[in-house]
């Protein structure tokens, strides 16, 4: 590090200028470099070298989400991956997490409808714990019944945590239980308390052959590391863990939705009343896609967004508005949720919400707006090249989701590629009446309770 | 003005934060918030743009612009983010929110109609709620008592008392620019100097000295339950004044909060979920600012259990301070710690946070350079004795929220127990009737 102490002229008198140079030579946002393999066994390796910073990150995605789960069982697949923080052959339960923070690294496991992945990024000179802690409970899992009732109670209290005692949790999985006919998406991630309780050791067992093979998972490797070296790393540890038959493939068709669906949620936790709007969309990674990206950012990104403009700041009936398109390897859907200003109608608000869609379906969106659009698409993808894992994660992701680790050098092409008129044709496509799912959540709260007072 | 530049070439993006050395402490008594407001009105119009027009021309740059001062914090911090080629203009905005900005009448009036409402959601939220009579526990009339302003003080201030603060705070002898990223100082000194270069003070006088206020005497061990009804879960927070962030307390204290509290190899996570099944996340926190900070534990936990998590956490609590810790454990939380700080340094804005601490606390040059020693330093002598200092038993605040009409004979095992509802009005017999805070 270079420290230069300067004195400004001029208008800046007396400025004191500290000066640091860090990090690497000047490197441009370039094309990853990435090496595909495949092990004998099937687990498919991706390894980028990137010498920029002393650290190594590495991800297993695994090819099993939400979306895989039978009735009954909702919530599994996320129950499992909290078991694989319990311990394998080599490593004791909690001894996972225990490795990688005294060796200055950070981790976590993540479930979501359509992937499960495992990660942690760790100092370079610890790349073989990483593959080795991996590699441990791929091969091996210990698979106890105090093991599973522990983390059912983990999970469950996750799931009250961010459910059932927030404010609009239960109808964040009313909607997602309303919007789709195909169960794969029609159960919230986090499953039901029965389901949860219901889950067997035999059930783990089960998925865990079934779906934690190495032919069903894409290791990511990106860091500071010789690929060659790190290739010899990873087949030794993962090199003889048996593969597996390919699971059952998920049928993720989804019935045309014929008419609009609407219900009304009474909730005790929420003070203010809140209106959600989805619409059924695109998979990920079609041209519809990333015109609803745009679509999206122009409707309800930043203060300048078409809602925020209107609900937000010229009538002043909501206190915010946000959304997103959600990315789904099956039929994903845009999303629109509003929270009130004390004393406002939700008929207003949803009035409203239309009337600014409307507007999108006749007239192309403003030079300005597409601009914003694809600015801050391209800031958001390189931020998140800046380091490691976020690099790892998506190549796994790219590669379980579409089979195309290289959608990562490609992605902001395909959202360049968009059009003005894309943005108008999918919102006449997609944004009508008969293809939106509305959830109202209308606050019905308690009283403190007479009990309380002696 | 001071300018910080580190440069990082990694990725073509910028960061920059002007941090203005006045913040909620100097706040008027009777207008807490103040800062924070002038703060968040900042991109609410200017001499030479809107609202609106800021809004558009920071989305088109694929840019962000907030600003922000806590209740009691000595600074406010203005931050811009974007693409490095849209450096130029991100600038321009950013001077111009900092320099001129009007507080457009309407524009406040909208601002409090949306945040009193944001501060009902807010309300709704149980660890909100928990925060907030912790810090009053901890605090009493301190301004770090506050973690929401009154929504009186919101309703009092005016345009002109917003545009007040700003001209005595807003100015170049009580700021410095800080800016990390792909940028040199060759290119963008004369950028800078032509942003800021002629801001000159308003008002042609000094700036108000902000007063540190100490943090009170600790009070004695007392339990603070808020009434949630339809809680499935009792929201915990236990803890008691800390350290300021000078203290020479403050290795020993890291690395005993780390074995105790700090992540999922800790010993509260291991009890309370990894073992008991207790709960989704436990830990404890500690932070400190020119006055003392505090030391907490947290956690959410089924209300069927709270009793379990109450005398899991007293058995911790008491662990730390009456046994030395073993060499293992210790050395453990110290290459953790030690790890975790290189990891750091590889985030622009990390390296950029560690050279504004310096500056802030006046620490010495050298202190990041031997933060490892430091760490390194600490015994198990020395986690033993702040254990006893800072997990203070004898003045340990505790609240719970939750479903009060399940949990408050259990809370009343611990200590004498006040009463409050979700609104912050105190509840119990005792308590003055219908007192609102």
């Amino acid at each position: 590090m270079r420290i230069t102490n300067l004195l400004l002229t001029g208008g800046m008198a007396g400025a004191i200028l500290l000066f640091f140079t860090a990090g690497a030579p000047a490197e441009r946002i370039r094309k990853i470099d990435f090496k595909d393999t495949t092990l004998s066994n099937g687990l498919r390796v991706i390894t980028v070298e990137d010498h920029s910073a002393p650290v190594v990150s590495l991800a297993v995605t695994y090819n099993v989400g939400s979306r895989n789960e039978r009735k009954g069982r909702t919530g599994f697949a996320h129950l499992f991956e909290h078991m694989m923080f319990k311990g394998s052959e080599n490593v004791g339960p909690g001894e996972h997490f225990v490795q990688i923070f005294t060796n200055g690294g950070s981790m976590n496991g993540t479930t979501n409808e359509d992937r499960t992945n495992y990660f942690e990024t760790l100092p370079a000179n610890q790349l073989d714990l990483a593959i080795f802690l991996e590699a441990d409970r791929m091969r091996s899992l210990l698979i106890t019944k105090e093991n599973l009732d522990n983390q059912r109670h983990a999970v469950q209290e996750e799931r009250r945590l961010g459910r059932d005692n927030q404010p609009y949790g239960k109808s964040r999985e009313t909607l997602q239980e309303l919007l789709y006919d195909n169960f794969a998406y029609k159960h919230s991630v986090i499953g039901s308390m029965e389901d949860l309780n219901a889950a067997t050791v035999e059930d783990v067992k089960q998925f865990f052959k079934m779906y934690y093979a190495p032919s069903n998972a894409v290791v990511t490797l990106v860091g500071d590391f010789k690929t060659d070296e790190a290739l010899v790393k990873v087949k030794k540890y993962f090199g003889d863990i048996p593969g597996q038959p390919s699971p059952p493939t998920v049928d993720m068709t989804e019935p045309e939705q014929k008419a609009e669906r609407r219900t009304t949620v009474e909730d005790p936790l929420a003070r203010l009343p809140q209106i959600t709007v989805a619409y059924k969309a695109t998979p990920g990674d079609t041209s519809d896609f990333y015109a609803l990206q745009i679509l999206s950012a122009t409707l309800q990104s930043g203060q300048s967004s078409r809602l925020s403009q209107k609900l937000v700041k010229e009538k002043e009936l909501v206190q915010s508005v946000f959304g997103f398109i959600a990315e789904h390897r099956g039929t994903g859907a845009l999303y629109i949720t509003a929270t009130l200003q004390p004393g406002r109608k939700v008929e207003a608000v949803e009035a409203t919400i239309y009337e600014v869609i409307e507007s999108l379906k006749k007239e192309p969106i403003a030079d300005w707006e597409f601009q914003k659009a694809k600015n801050a698409s391209r800031y958001g993808f390189i931020r998140s090249m800046e380091n490691s894992l976020t690099r790892a994660i998506m190549l796994g992701q790219y590669t379980v989701f579409y089979n195309n680790p290289d959608l990562i050098n490609h992605r902001q092409d395909k959202v360049a590629a968009v059009k003005k008129e894309d943005v108008r044709r999918v919102a006449n496509k997609y944004l009508n009446a008969a293809n939106r799912t509305v959830v109202v959540t209308l606050p019905k709260m308690k009283m403190a309770t007479a009990a309380v007072q002696q | 003005m001071r300018l910080v530049v580190l440069e990082r070439h990694t990725v073509p993006t910028f960061y920059m934060e002007m941090v203005v050395m006045s913040g909620g402490l100097s706040d008027p008594p009777t207008q807490r918030g103040l800062a924070s407001f002038t703060a968040s009105m900042l991109r609410e119009g200017t001499t030479k743009r809107t609202s609106k027009e800021i809004a558009e021309q920071v989305d088109v740059l694929g840019a962000s612009l907030s600003a922000g001062s806590g209740l009691s914090s000595f600074q406010t911090n203005v931050s811009a983010s974007g693409l490095v080629e849209n450096f130029d203009p991100t600038l321009e905005i950013f001077s111009d929110v900092i320099r001129n900005p009007v507080f457009p009448k309407d524009e406040w009036e909208k601002f409090k109609a949306r945040t009193l409402a944001q501060w009902q959601l807010q309300r709704s939220q149980p660890m909100f709620l928990a925060q907030e009579r912790f810090q009053r526990a901890a605090y009493g009339d301190h301004p770090a008592a506050f973690i929401m302003p009154p929504a009186d003080s919101l309703k009092k201030v005016t345009r002109d008392d917003l545009l007040g603060f700003h001209k005595r705070h807003f100015q170049p002898g009580n700021a410095m620019l800080a800016i990390v990223g792909d940028v040199t100082l060759k290119d963008i000194q004369g950028k800078i100097e032509q942003a800021f270069g002629n801001w000159a003070s308003l008002i042609g006088a000094g700036v108000p000295k902000t007063v540190i206020p100490p943090a009170p005497v600790p009070g004695a061990a007392k339990i603070f339950l808020i009434d949630r009804p339809a809680s499935v879960q009792t929201v915990l927070q236990l803890g008691n004044l800390g350290i300021t962030r000078t203290d020479p307390d403050y290795f020993p204290l890291l690395v005993m909060n780390r074995i105790l509290g700090g992540g999922p190899a800790a010993r509260l996570f291991l009890n309370l979920r990894e073992d008991k099944g207790y709960t989704y996340g436990v830990g404890s926190f500690f932070s400190g600012s020119k006055f003392r900070g505090t030391w907490t534990a947290f956690s959410s936990v089924r209300t069927e259990v709270t009793d379990g998590a109450m005398h899991e956490f007293m058995v911790e609590f008491k662990r730390i301070r009456d046994v030395q810790v073993m060499p293992e454990e210790l050395e453990n939380a110290k290459r953790a710690l030690i790890g975790s700080f290189a990891m750091v340094l590889e985030r622009p804005e990390g390296l950029l946070q560690n050279v504004l601490t310096l500056k802030q606390y006046e620490l010495p040059y050298d202190y990041w350079d031997t933060y490892p020693q430091s760490v390194e330093g600490v015994t198990a002598a020395d986690v033993q004795r702040v254990a006893k200092k800072y997990v203070d038993l004898a003045h340990l605040q505790i609240v719970a929220v939750g479903d009060v009409s399940k949990i408050r004979s259990v809370m009343a095992k611990y200590g004498a127990v006040e009463l409050y509802d979700a609104d912050g009005n105190r509840i119990d017999a005792a308590g003055a009737k219908g007192q609102s805070e």
